[in-house]
């Protein structure tokens, strides 16, 4: 182990995050009751927690490491990746949100049961799966590849330690955990980013004639490197329309519709709204900012090379671009809260995946397999089993993924190989009535067969390659999707024209042109729109045998809610953003004003405190 | 720097991209996904061209002022 990096400051900081970050995770397993808390949070989350939270989910620990590499080697044109998801947005909004939300699937490949056959089903799980742990295993060796460099462990054992560190509070909190841990991860990641780009402008402006850090970086970067957008077609390993195709079409509509552990994220969301809240937020705001966050490292290390000579190695490999320039400018201690920062990254998109994968494993395997026949209780027993064999599976796998050139290419490939048939069965699923149980399947299969075909000969791939120029023994890398989704689709389309259509009675819900029948399927009666107000209440308990909370009339009538519509009641703690809440339905009205009955079920679910008030909103 | 490094680019993002933004927006309205005379939904589909337009004038002026930059 050559040039071990950072000091004795920096471990003990390092180790004192995991300890930190585990104790967290593991006092929210007490909220995780049921498979519905463990997987889905009881879907009670305000949009600003789940904002946050998706945020140390879209930061993989990769991300800092890749982007920084583009970013030392191309510029802003890094940032392509992060500021290329608004197209899909509509789509996502309107369509595909209400209607996971809405007909409470559990996991995706439950959707391709419900909208074409078990066997879809089945294959769609196995992808869904495969593509997850493989992205957990990506995770894990990322990280394991920086602490390598700091404590001199060898890799495979770092890559152990990892996987048990992030198993403790994943192991009992589920989603809450995931969620909780997520929100504070994401406040440190962010953080962190702004940290070594101030210190980096910091250094750039005490080290250079520049008495402005930011004047400094802009004028050491060169006109190319100052793009957003890299060079149209060439070179090979990083243009602007491979990854256009790759990235902003199968990874965007990959990430948004397909994204176990991001839909699982919105479901937890209280309400549809907060999901499309969550979602837009994220992408206009959150994103720019993460993309400034991961790729910074690399600009500075850019300018640093440029103005300052000898500051960084000449022969400094790309991929060691954010670690190098951390340690550069960061004094000890900072440069283990940052590399502390890359392990929130790994922990936070991991954990996701991994309750995402124990979702997959007992919604999609295990429920069908047995018929749905044994306890709650037991599904919880399993699928903490199912995260840790998802881990194990994911360790086993490091080194597969070790084998590859670098880790931008791992990524890549996963995204070109395992995202367009799953894009093209979910996306003609939603959007084209017609499309075909036996479309889908040969979707997959057939689709397989051929995107193998194209990596086999390149050839096959050239007339979509926009010029792009043809490496020897590498054939194409990002445009390859373009490929992918079209013998994708054009294989999705011919079938469907030549098979029997599902009946339009079974498609109820299921396609972009039932949305606005959801809410009714949901509530199970016509919903009520009417726009009410929010009203404050002290609570107390009733026996109720059924899901019913009780409130004054004068109280529903502020609400304009009627009996059997749907309600939302929560701790009026705004902060704590939905942790302690519960849906129910309206009952029967009282005439003593200022309070709810609820009943011992309600309370245990929802945590409420005595004395303290709760706020009640009709749903609809 | 040539037109492949600075504006064909954006024209192609905007341009392509803009074709999925618009089908999709067109789709949701034609299915009554989004229902314009909704109040909150209104509010939506102003935030939807919003975002669009957003993206695209930021990648213009750092496309602008690249161009003009000197090193």
């Amino acid at each position: 182990m050559e040039n071990i990096l950072g000091t004795n400051l920096d471990r003990v900081v390092i180790l004192a995050y995991f300890a930190i970050v585990m104790g967290f995770g593991a006092y929210f397993g007490k909220y995780s009751k049921t498979t519905s808390d463990y997987f889905f949070g009881g879907r009670r989350f305000a949009w600003w927690l789940i904002t946050i939270s998706i945020v140390a989910t879209g930061i993989g620990s990769h991300s800092f490491v890749k982007y920084s590499t583009k970013a030392y080697q191309y510029g802003f044109s890094s940032t392509m990746t992060y500021m290329n998801d608004w197209f899909f947005m509509p789509l996502f909004l309107f369509g595909w949100l209400p209607i996971i939300y809405y007909l409470r699937l559990g996991s995706i490949p439950e959707y391709f049961e419900k909208r074409f056959s078990r066997e879809a089903r089945y294959i769609a799980t196995f992808m869904i799966l495969m593509y997850m742990i493989g992205y957990i295993a990506i995770q894990f060796l990322t990280l394991a590849t920086a602490l390598y460099k700091i404590y001199g462990i060898p890799l495979m054992l770092t890559v152990v330690l990892i996987a048990i560190a992030t198993t403790v509070y994943m192991h009992f909190g589920g989603q809450t955990s995931v969620i909780f841990t997520d929100l504070i991860q994401g406040f440190i990641l962010i953080f962190a980013g702004i940290l070594i780009f101030s210190l980096g402008l910091n250094y750039l402006a005490e080290n250079t004639s520049y008495s402005s850090g930011l004047k400094a970086l802009w004028d050491n970067l060169s006109p190319q490197e100052k793009l957003p957008l890299a060079n149209f077609n060439d070179p090979p390993d990083f243009n602007f329309v491979g990854i256009f195709w790759q990235d902003g079409v199968a990874g965007s509509i990959g990430f948004l519709f397909l994204n176990q552990g991001l839909i699982m994220r919105f479901m937890a969301a209280r309400s549809v709204n907060e999901g499309r809240k969550a979602a837009a937020f994220n992408v206009l705001f959150i994103l720019p900012v993460s993309a400034i966050v991961v790729s910074n490292a690399g600009w500075i290390g850019k300018a640093i090379s440029n103005s300052i000579p000898g500051a960084l190695p000449l022969d400094l490999a790309p991929n060691d671009v954010f670690v190098s320039v951390a340690n550069l400018i960061a004094a000890p201690g900072i440069f283990g809260f940052v590399i502390a920062a890359l392990c929130a990254a790994l922990m936070s998109t991991s954990d996701t995946l991994v309750n995402a994968s124990s979702s997959v494993i007992i919604n999609d395997v295990y429920r069908p397999l047995t018929n749905n026949k044994s306890s709650d209780k037991e599904q919880l027993r399993l699928a903490r089993l199912a995260s840790v064999l998802v881990k194990v599976i994911a360790v086993c796998l490091v080194p597969f993924f070790n084998s590859f050139e670098s880790i931008y290419e791992a990524h890549g490939w996963f995204h070109s190989t395992f995202t367009p048939p799953l894009v093209v069965g979910v996306f003609l699923g939603i959007f084209w009535k017609r499309f075909t149980s036996s479309a889908v399947i040969a979707t997959f299969i057939v689709g397989a067969f051929l995107m193998i075909l194209g990596q086999m000969y390149p050839s096959l791939i050239s007339p979509f390659s926009h010029g792009i120029e043809l490496r020897p023994d590498r054939g194409y890398s990002y445009i390859g999707a373009l490929y992918n989704l079209f013998v994708c689709a054009g294989v999705g389309v011919l079938v469907t024209f030549f098979t029997k259509p599902n009946p339009e009675s079974k498609l109820v819900g299921l396609t972009v042109f039932d949305v606005h029948k959801l809410k009714n399927i949901f509530k199970g009666s016509k919903p009520n729109e009417d726009k009410g107000q929010a009203v404050n209440v002290s609570w107390d308990l009733k026996e109720f045998d059924e899901d019913i909370i009780s409130f004054s009339k004068q109280e529903m009538k502020l609400m304009k809610a009627k009996e059997g519509d749907l309600v939302y009641l929560q701790d009026s703690r705004w902060w704590l953003g939905g942790l302690k809440s519960i849906h129910s339905i309206f009952g029967k009205p009282h005439n003593q004003n200022g309070v709810v009955y609820i009943n011992k079920s309600h309370l245990e679910s929802g945590m409420f405190e005595h004395g303290l008030f709760l706020k009640g909103e009709k749903e609809m | 720097m040539t037109f492949s490094q600075t504006w064909l680019p954006f024209i192609y993002l905007y341009g392509v991209g803009g074709i999925a933004f618009l089908l999709g927006t067109l789709l949701i309205y034609k299915t009554k996904a989004l229902r314009i005379n909704y109040e909150s939904h209104k509010k939506w589909f102003w935030v939807l061209f919003y975002g669009y337009f957003f993206y695209a004038s930021v990648h213009a002026l750092f496309i602008y002022l690249a161009i003009g930059s000197s090193y």
